[in-house]
């Protein structure tokens, strides 16, 4: 545990004084639901709410996406792996902190995203329940980056990582994103989600502890050469 | 062996470890008594840093075994971490970090009190520079900051990769006293053997991956 503190700590750290990452996110989701306002026209979404729904996370994918091809580049360009894969602390600390970093930082993004989406497209009437869809993004972030860390290790010493970790991370991704989507257009009235807001919440917490496993008892291997 | 007190500290049998397709070690043996000091000498690319590597953990072997006071590699690689101080080719911290902040997580991930911080900081002649970013430290003060970092946890088992570079005649010095010091084995890989004398117990050349 003492470990995971310390590499975490290291994580947020790094971040607040690079500032790489989370600007870049921020940056990159207003920039993406400013220009899809923008190419409307001004005009609501061809299928209204629910397609702006569906595109909201369409940008949470592609943003996470950005955080995730950064993930262990300090360790990458200066060579510290050796560093961190010699010290007889469990190497799955190095996943936890680095998903862990990762949710947090999506969080934030979200944190901006959110109220922008909410001006844009979502200002007659009908809109998402607030509950689940604060609920799906939770989950589905913590699915995303505890995925995401494990791939960016698997792919931290091979030379195409940037266009591999998409590759591998968008096929595992897919049954995360397209419950949520599902869950959170059925929250919109006049239908009310209910039982299948519940089951969608069951299906993303399935994903998070199936990967929480994964990534706990094989990010030991996937990082040795 | 009788027991795990009296095995050597380093013993490679036909150690063989490849990059695709190419050897970087080629059934390479060594024996490292306990408290000996082995220079590894060879031109560039001879597969002294493979070696350190996979003696540090890093880099598993492809064929051939590999053991650390005993203990097999990799099967018991945890076991021997804990033994194994390694300094690499670059510093293994992070440039943004403090050099007190990177000590703070190395400690942690060695599982050393703070006190010993100050300690290794002292050691390296770093007290006064431990605010600096690690970063914004010279060449010659990192590798000093990478000497303390593997120094934290007081290992027993050194592997030094090019120590002396970029040091200045204080570094030196203070690497000397550190080798000095150390009760444990060290394999030292180096362009500058001579500057090792007294403190060496034996000599290993590769070239292209072989024991020479």
């Amino acid at each position: 545990m003492r470990a995971y503190r310390a590499l975490l700590r290291k994580d947020l750290l790094l971040e607040l004084r690079g500032r790489e990452l989370v600007p870049a996110m921020v940056v990159f989701v207003v920039g993406a639901l400013v220009l899809v306002r923008l190419g409307l026209g001004g005009e609501r979404l061809a299928g209204g709410t629910r397609a702006a729904t569906g595109l909201l996370w369409v940008v949470v994918v592609f943003t996470s996406m950005l955080a995730l091809v950064r993930s262990f580049a300090q360790e990458r360009e200066h060579g510290i792996w050796d560093g961190l894969l010699s010290a007889p602390a469990d190497r799955s600390a190095i996943w936890a902190a680095r998903a862990s970093a990762t949710f947090l930082f999506l969080g934030v993004t979200q944190a901006v995203a959110l109220p922008l989406f909410w001006l844009f497209f979502l200002q007659d009437g009908r809109s998402p329940s607030l509950a689940v869809l604060a609920a799906a993004l939770a989950l589905a972030d913590l699915g995303v980056a505890m995925l995401g860390a494990l791939l960016a290790g698997l792919v931290s010493n091979v030379r195409a990582r940037e266009v591999l970790l998409p590759v591998l991370f968008l096929p595992f991704a897919l049954p995360l994103v397209s419950v949520a989507v599902r869950m959170t257009v059925d929250s919109i009235p006049p239908q009310n989600g209910g039982l299948g807001a519940l089951h969608g919440l069951g299906f993303l917490a399935l994903y998070d502890t199936i990967f929480a496993l994964l990534g706990w008892a094989l990010f030991e291997y996937v990082v040795e050469d | 062996m009788s027991s795990p007190e009296r095995a050597p500290a380093v013993r490679c049998d036909g150690l063989t470890r490849r990059y695709g397709e190419r050897v970087a070690l080629d059934a390479v043996s060594l024996t490292v008594a306990p408290g000996e000091r082995l220079l590894l000498t060879g031109g560039n690319g001879a597969g002294k840093t493979t070696l350190l590597r996979v003696l540090a953990t890093v880099l598993r072997p492809h064929a051939g075994e590999v053991a650390i006071d005993g203990h097999v590699l990799p099967r018991d690689a945890r076991k021997v971490r804990p033994a194994i101080g390694y300094v690499g080719h670059e510093p293994l911290v992070y440039p943004a970090l403090t050099a007190r902040e990177n000590l703070e997580l190395y400690a942690a991930l060695y599982g050393v009190g703070r006190e010993r911080i100050e300690q290794v900081l002292e050691l390296a002649g770093l007290n006064g520079r431990g605010a600096d970013p690690a970063g914004e430290l010279s060449r010659g003060l990192r590798q000093r900051l990478g000497l303390a970092r593997a120094m934290l946890h007081s290992p027993s088992l050194l592997l030094l990769d090019e120590p002396t570079t970029g040091l200045d005649e204080d570094g030196r010095e203070r690497l000397r006293g550190v080798l000095a010091a150390h009760r444990g084995a060290a394999v030292i890989a180096t362009h500058e053997p001579d500057w090792f004398a007294g403190l060496e117990h034996g000599r290993l050349r590769l070239a292209a991956g072989k024991a020479a």
